[in-house]
């Protein structure tokens, strides 16, 4: 199976309290960038689905990893890399030129110049929390999805089983190849994915798997080619405007009450929740 | 009923200081993507420094208390580890972070020991107990790879590194301490050219193990052969496996090495401290390490490798009372106690985190100030390494300058590194009060696991009589000569710093202090007053690595000022430069002086702990 992993960086999230708001835009400078949580999982998944995971050195199948940014965001993509996915492209745009709808055209642009069985991405940025590009990308393709992938079943016949996140359980959907799909968090659970060259008893660690030195240091000769936007024909603007940001007001200081008349009487006049 | 062990991780470190120290301060990126690390660049060191402490955080952490609280154990003649380090073991050794800096030709990854240190750091931070199963290993790895016959190098370095087996130094005898010239274990020459081995050995750190691969243990036994010279000039260092084994490694039998008991010990309890008898039932075999050629230098081959041991221990200080001070810092903002000094008549105003107290300010910045003062010292002296390498056989003088400031800052790093590691600890318990002195935080068990640093590897007072009778003396006192000039020339490219210059005023007379007191012990030998020298050799060796932590703190306040002073406006780098001035600041202003006031003392002579009699110490 050849799978597309598209991957966006974040600002690392243990930092938020480093965020600047700045004239209406989020002052990246000096920030430190961290793959998106849920775009991991997609690269923990994908590599899942094409390795036997007893024996994870033998690969199986092919894990692309694909971002759009500029230069900087080469640093990501060898963090995929080096967790084990196979090569990686970085199409070359700048972080003001490009929402989500231009994303899904660049990458339905890229996939139609390569065959991918599998597009798998986080369900969302945990910057934005959008939750656009896999939708939109499917659309444009033309190609079935199935989102908020919990687990993932891979069938012989070019099929996978995806049990999505839905209120109150899972929802098991089963899609044909080529497709799209998105990935919830707990699809990096011991058992949640299940493929072809693995055996059904086969329990992973649970999480995303860490980056052992080696592969670190293999990552770097790990080809990684840039394209440009525009040759891609990629041409649309990005249709969304981002009008400003600000940070959510700090919270107030609770207050004390004497007793539990005292309470309902707040909560029914002041809060007005009675 | 007991609690059961809640196997969380309570380790962090501060990432964004490992890089500052690296890239910023002594500018590895140099030494990057050429020559010996043709393979390393900037992004592959960051990588592996997140990527080792999400391990380390997820792996090792959660077992820090485990270790501590449940201890090992001997069950049928066996050391049983804690449990969850079996596991730990073997993901360690799959991530590759043991052998980081190691050779290539046996399986590492030829990264600078500036970047091994502190993936050494993360690992000893967050599991201090754990970490020193396959810190032993690699020692005693690092020995037969530099000394060992070309078919030990075979037989045992690779197998030593990867975790197939694991490895301990064997000198200590309950009669040979410090004293390892009266060991007397004993070594007879069999007729096939192997040796006998009979004696037993304590304060065996992973002495025995269940963790490795290959379960067998392989020992550095010091050992005297029959007629060999009294002292450590008759002392030969021989391997000898627990278990012997067949060409492909497979344990074949029991080669007669027993554990017999286990230390109860203050700390590290994760980590086995074993009584290891040799040659009980005349059946252990060992064999010398180099070959026939090399009997009797047993204590030269040791001291070549203690180098790699001691720094060690130094970076084992700074991870702990890392983790120490971050935890406390953590504690210090969350913590509500008192109001602020403003309205403290007013017994209703507002309760403040104690951050906000001026006392446990003071204590965050003196922890602060002393972790990475000892940090940047450790990272200094592994950068000598580096270059030593990178120049060997391009620039050889400039190579023996950097092998000689690496020879002279060994016990430095050490000593100053371990004491003040218990000092910050201590502190990190004052900061949280009651609290810290229960199991409930981590800080009690890092003071606890601490206090050996000081001890073992050399006692501090071992590494300071080291620095004054060696290491000062070194090349003809070049080397030292040389750490003066390096800090005379800091100075005078910044003494009229706009924000620091007064306090390079201080690292001045600070640094005019040591120099003097050095002349001071050298008149003392030459005087034959040579009591005074063991009296003062901790004073002087502390006076000195404060003068270097003083030089290092500074030398990075200066960058990160400059730095500073380029960001734009709210850049979210500001307050940790403005965290470094300060650091430095704090030092030079409530440390540094003390060292004339040491050089003072020291020009005493006060010799009344020698001329009082040993009756007149106490009546009982």
């Amino acid at each position: 199976m050849k799978i597309l992993v598209p991957l966006k960086r974040v600002a690392d999230p243990d930092n938020a309290n480093k965020i600047k708001v700045n004239g209406g835009k989020i002052d990246t400078t000096g920030l430190e960038w961290k793959l998106n949580p849920f775009d991991e999982y997609a690269v923990e998944t994908a590599l899942r689905l094409t390795e036997n995971g007893a024996n994870t050195k033998a690969r199986l199948g092919e894990v692309v990893v694909v971002t759009l940014g500029p230069k900087e965001t080469e640093t990501t993509l060898r963090s995929a890399l080096a967790t084990g996915a196979d090569r990686a492209i970085r199409i070359d745009a700048g972080d003001d030129a490009i929402d989500g709808d231009t994303v899904a055209h660049a990458l339905a642009a890229l996939i139609k110049k390569e065959n991918f069985d599998l597009i798998l991405l986080g369900k969302q940025a945990v910057d934005g929390d959008s939750n656009q590009v896999p939708q939109l990308l499917a659309e444009y393709l033309g190609w079935p999805q199935a989102t908020f992938a919990a687990t993932i079943k891979s069938e012989a016949d070019k099929a996978l089983v995806v049990g999505r996140e839905v209120d109150g359980g899972t929802l098991n959907v089963r899609v044909q190849l080529p497709a799209v799909v998105s990935v919830d968090l707990r699809i990096v659970a011991p058992k949640s994915v299940t493929s072809v060259h693995t055996a059904p008893t086969h329990n992973y660690a649970d999480g995303v798997r860490f980056a052992a030195l080696m592969q670190i240091m293999a990552a770097k000769k790990k080809p990684l080619v840039e394209v440009k936007l525009a040759d891609l024909g990629v041409t649309a603007a990005p249709k969304i405007e981002y009008v400003g940001f600000e940070l959510p007001p700090a919270r107030k200081a609770g207050v004390k009450v004497a007793n539990v008349a005292d309470l309902v009487g707040k909560l029914r006049n002041e809060a007005k929740a009675l | 009923m007991t609690k059961p062990i809640q196997a969380i991780n309570r380790y962090k470190a501060d990432l964004r200081e490992m890089n500052f120290l690296l890239f910023e301060q002594f500018k590895i990126g140099n030494l990057l993507g050429k020559g010996a690390f043709e393979a390393w660049g900037e992004d592959e060191v960051k990588s592996t420094l997140s990527s080792c402490y999400r391990f380390v955080k997820e792996v090792l952490g959660p077992l820090n208390v485990v270790g501590d609280q449940e201890g090992c154990k001997i069950v049928d003649g066996r050391v049983v580890a804690p449990t969850g380090f079996k596991e730990a073991w073997k993901q360690l050794y799959e991530m590759g972070f043991r052998t980081i800096a190691t050779d290539p030709e046996y399986g590492g990854a030829g990264a600078p020991h500036s970047v091994q240190v502190l993936v050494e750091e993360l690992c000893s931070g967050a599991n201090t107990a754990f970490n020193m199963y396959p810190g032993l290993a690699f020692g005693a790895a690092e020995v037969i790879e530099y000394f060992g016959t070309p078919e030990q190098k075979k037989t045992y370095v690779e197998r030593m590194y990867n975790g197939t087996w694991g490895g301990t130094m064997c000198l200590t005898e309950s009669q040979a301490g410090s004293d390892v010239g009266s060991a007397k274990t004993t070594a007879v020459r069999n007729e096939d050219g192997t040796y006998s081995i009979r004696g037993t050995k304590i304060y065996i750190s992973g002495g025995d193990h269940n963790l490795s691969f290959g379960d067998n243990t392989i020992h550095l036994v010091l050992a005297r052969i029959d007629g060999a010279p009294a002292g450590t000039k008759g002392l030969t260092l021989f391997v000898v496996p627990r278990m012997r084994f067949d060409e492909n490694g497979v344990n074949t039998g029991s080669n007669d090495v027993h554990v017999t008991a286990l230390e109860h010990k203050m700390g590290i309890n994760g980590s086995a401290t074993c009584v290891v008898n040799f040659g009980d039932d005349n059946g252990c075999i060992g064999y010398p390490v180099g070959g026939e050629s090399e009997l009797n230098k047993g204590m030269p081959q040791m001291f070549k490798m203690m180098n790699g041991a001691r720094i060690a221990v130094g970076i084992q200080g700074v991870s702990v009372a890392s983790a120490a001070y971050l935890n406390a810092l953590d504690y210090a903002k969350d913590r509500k106690q008192g109001s602020s000094m403003a309205h403290w008549k007013d017994a209703t105003a507002p309760r403040v985190s104690i951050i906000e107290h001026a006392d446990v300010r003071r204590m965050l910045l003196d922890m602060k100030a002393r972790v990475e003062g000892i940090r940047a010292l450790a990272v200094k002296l592994s950068n000598h390494q580096d270059l030593a390498k990178a120049l060997a056989g391009q620039d050889d003088a400039l190579a023996a300058y950097h092998q000689g400031q690496v020879d002279l800052l060994v016990p430095l790093a050490k000593s100053y590194g371990s004491d003040q590691a218990f000092r910050v600890c201590e502190t990190a318990i004052q900061t949280y009060g009651g609290a810290g002195y229960t199991r409930d935080y981590p800080v009690e068990q890092y003071c606890r696991d601490s206090k050996i640093f000081s001890i073992y590897e050399g006692t501090n007072h071992i590494q300071a009589m080291d620095l004054v009778g060696r290491k000062l003396g070194q090349a003809g006192g070049a080397n030292l000569q040389a750490f003066l000039g390096d800090v005379a020339k800091f100075i005078a490219a910044n003494k009229d710093h706009e924000v620091l210059g007064a306090d390079l005023k201080r690292l001045a007379s600070a640094q005019e202090a040591v120099g003097g007191s050095a002349m001071r012990l050298l008149m003392w030998f030459q005087t034959g007053n040579v009591t005074m020298v063991p009296l003062n050799a901790n004073r002087f060796l502390e006076m000195m690595s404060e003068v270097a932590v003083g030089w290092l703190l500074l030398d990075g306040a200066a960058i990160a000022a400059a730095a500073l002073k380029e960001l734009p406006a709210g850049h979210a780098d500001a307050s940790f430069y403005q965290g470094k001035i300060a650091a430095a600041q704090f030092y030079a202003r409530n440390v540094l002086p003390g060292v004339e006031a040491k050089a003072a003392l020291m020009g005493n002579e006060d010799k009344s702990a020698v001329d009082l009699s040993v009756e007149a110490f106490a009546t009982v």
